[in-house]
């Protein structure tokens, strides 16, 4: 009897209730948890895609990643990337979220404004941005040829060192809508009555900004600063549409390697390899960056 | 008892008439499919997979399932078309999960991810060598592999120069360029007068190989026709004086006289510079025949008229030599239930004289060197001094054919920089083609 009721201690939670949790497991393990092991199991062998009929090479993909400096090019790449996207989403993100906050007139139109490049898929985006850059006749080259400035200079795209900037910030002109909404979300949870004490206390707007604001909207910093970095590690899309890793290897990120090495060079075991180092990369720096920012918020 | 005698002779007769009728539709030999398989299959549905932009009224997966079904009644033709990066991926893992269409594109010999040599390694083709169009094909060795035929090219595909006839002519340039001194010639009165020579879209790196194939056949090829072959056998090597870095050397010096901006052609894509060549704004751009439609369309610069030439290169003997070559073809997936219907419906399709035959002309996409209507097709003429040479002997495949997928990404990189101001020197891309060669082909 004692027994029987060891089984069944919660009322609210029953055992026979762990049942329900089974479809979604093996959901999860089918779909998650196997590819990342056989993700594993490839990385030790020289699998094509194509033809089953493969063999193990132990650890000599990774020793090839590392030896031909395409981890090391495109580490820098996804880096550089992932700053560029971090630091300019949540500055106008933030800014934009502040100002459209405040009590202006029609805040809402210009709230759907600033969300909407965020609507469109990432292929439109890219397609279109890469015409507003062509050189010569592209938008922003016909802009600067009718203010009298000569718009064949401008090709941010055929520019071995602006190339990367560039498509990180059609990245952040899409984006930054996404970023801005969960600032306007965080900035309605402060409270009026604090911002009120601080204005009779002789606060500036820039003092409730540094000393208000932005230490009760910490937790929402963290959120974002985490998708961005997220996004940005995982940058593919704009590499591929719009300058297909060009020019030479100056937009190649680390998901642009991995996609060129398994369909281009047909070596999934060495994209496999890549992956998982990849994975243990993004991992680190997730890590790092979640424990620096919940130690800031702690402080603020 | 007399019953069953009688039942069991009934039973025997039928059988025997059974026999004698599935015998009389049915044509088999031993060296040949079942060529009425489709007629005896009863209702099937077939699949079909091709890579490609769907337009409208597009031949393969609206006007090849009609005429399909006008023929066989019982057969219902179903095609996908996906464009090319997703109909690799969609290949891939339709094989590995063998659900495979029965008929998918395969490119010839090592080209691409759907390439025919290596999906016939991997024992994905079934064998074609019985069908009766091949007889029809000059030649098929590119979709040969170890003396069996694996698929059927869809024509020849070409890689030449498209060029503005109204401004030759403007610029004095009355013939077209038969040696690389012609050539060079042509491009320098063209910049003389205002126009751009060439424009290409190498922000798509892969529109480099379009020069510099056809360099290759004049300068590699014509000179030792197996080098491709030699060089998997370790004989040759990218790095051998006068081969890849003349070639490399010949290209570049376009960019540095000039004829090719850098500069802008580094930030344009491929679709921007074939509108700035139909817009007039440039005398000439590489492209292959599978472009013809887009480089022929009307723009800005109004309906000009445009030629094809192929690019020639340095030769003593005033020889030119094109890159012509078999066009990616349909094959059938070994692990399909149809295969004979499959061979039947290709069969017919490319017999020279079928209704299906005559709409697959009818798009004006597919060069075939036989059959109705090849010689009243759109651009028979502009192709034609192309085909010539292919028939003189003097046509090599495209490079990328030859080597294993992905050679060509490092050269198209490597070259990008060089042209990019980035230090990069001719010998620095051929020790990394040559390198990157032996690494995919270490596994």
């Amino acid at each position: 009897m004692t027994k029987k009721r060891k089984g069944n201690l919660s009322l609210v939670f029953p055992n026979k209730m762990y049942a329900f949790l089974i479809p979604a497991m093996a959901f999860f393990i089918i779909f998650w948890v196997f590819p990342i092991i056989q993700l594993f199991y490839y990385s030790v062998t020289n699998f094509n895609g194509i033809n089953y009929d493969f063999d193990f090479v132990g650890m000599k993909n990774f020793v090839k990643i590392f030896e031909n400096g395409t981890l090391g090019n495109s580490i820098k790449n996804t880096l550089v990337y992932a700053v560029v996207m971090v630091i300019s989403s949540n500055l106008i993100g933030l800014t934009i979220a502040m100002l459209l906050n405040m009590r202006i007139r029609a805040k809402g139109v210009f709230r759907t404004c600033a969300y909407f490049p965020a609507l469109f898929s990432a292929i439109v985006v890219g397609f279109i941005w890469s015409y507003v850059y062509m050189p010569s006749s592209g938008m922003i080259a016909g802009i600067l040829n009718a203010l009298g400035m000569d718009g064949s200079a401008f090709n941010p795209l055929g520019n071995f060192k602006v190339a990367l900037f560039a498509i990180a910030f059609v990245e952040v002109w899409k984006g930054f809508g996404t970023t801005m909404i969960i600032y306007l979300a965080g900035l309605q949870t402060v409270d009026e009555s604090l911002l009120e004490a601080g204005r009779i206390d002789g606060c500036t707007e820039w003092q409730l900004i540094r000393k208000v604001k932005l230490p009760l909207i910490s937790s929402t910093i963290t959120i974002n600063v985490i998708l961005n970095v997220i996004s940005g590690l995982k940058a593919f899309d704009y590499a591929f549409i719009m300058t297909n890793g060009g020019p030479g290897k100056s937009t190649k990120t680390l998901m642009f390697q991995i996609y060129e090495i398994a369909f281009t060079d047909q070596k999934m075991g060495r994209a496999s390899a890549f992956s998982v180092v990849s994975f243990f990369v993004i991992i680190l720096i997730t890590m790092f960056m979640l424990y620096f920012l919940n130690k800031r918020e702690v402080e603020l | 008892m007399k019953g069953k005698k009688l039942i069991s002779i009934l039973c025997a007769a039928g059988m025997t008439a059974s026999l004698l009728t599935v015998g009389s539709s049915t044509v088999l030999a031993a060296d040949t499919y079942d060529t009425q398989a489709i007629e005896n299959a009863g209702d099937i549905t077939l699949t079909m997979m091709v890579s490609g932009t769907e337009t409208q009224n597009d031949f393969e997966t609206t006007v090849l399932p009609e005429l399909v079904k006008k023929k066989w009644p019982n057969v219902t033709l179903e095609v996908t078309k996906l464009p090319d990066d997703n109909y690799y991926t969609a290949l891939k893992t339709r094989l590995a999960s063998g659900e495979c269409p029965d008929i998918i594109l395969v490119q010839p010999m090592y080209a691409g991810s759907n390439s025919c040599y290596g999906l016939a390694e991997a024992g994905y083709l079934a064998d074609l060598s019985d069908m009766e169009c091949l007889s029809l094909y000059p030649d098929v060795s590119g979709m040969t592999y170890e003396d069996t035929v694996y698929a059927l090219p869809n024509g020849i595909s070409i890689l030449g120069t498209y060029y503005n006839k109204d401004m030759f002519e403007e610029c004095g340039i009355t013939e077209e360029p038969k040696t690389w001194d012609e050539f060079l010639d042509a491009c320098a009165k063209i910049k003389e007068k205002g126009y751009t020579p060439i424009v290409m879209g190498d922000k798509d790196q892969y529109v480099m190989q379009f020069g510099l194939y056809q360099l290759a056949c004049n300068v590699i090829y014509s000179e030792n026709p197996d080098y491709d072959e030699q060089l998997r056998t370790g004989d040759t090597e990218f790095t051998d004086e006068g081969t890849w870095d003349r070639v490399l050397e010949m290209y570049n010096q376009l960019y540095e006289e000039g004829y090719i901006d850098a500069a802008q052609s580094l930030g344009t894509g491929a679709s921007q510079a074939i509108q700035q060549f139909i817009d007039g704004k440039a005398a000439m751009t590489f492209d292959g025949s599978f472009n013809v439609t887009a480089l022929k369309a009307e723009g800005e610069g109004g309906n000009f008229e445009r030629g094809y030439f192929p690019l020639p290169g340095d030769r003593d003997d005033g020889k030119v030599y094109t890159a012509t070559c078999l066009s990616a073809g349909n094959a059938i997936y070994s692990g399909s239930k149809y295969i004979d219907e499959c061979k039947e419906l290709l069969d017919y399709w490319h017999n020279g004289e079928s209704d299906i035959w005559d709409a697959f002309i009818a798009t004006g996409k597919y060069n075939m060197p036989y059959g109705n209507g090849v010689e009243t097709s759109e651009n028979y003429e502009l192709f034609k001094p192309f085909v010539d040479l292919m028939d003189q002997g003097c046509a090599f495949h495209w490079c990328n054919q030859a080597w294993p997928a992905g050679t060509e990404g490092t050269m198209e990189e490597l070259f990008s920089e060089m042209i990019g101001g980035q230090g990069t020197e001719v010998s620095d891309i051929t020790e990394g083609m040559q390198d990157k060669f032996e690494d995919l082909l270490d596994d």
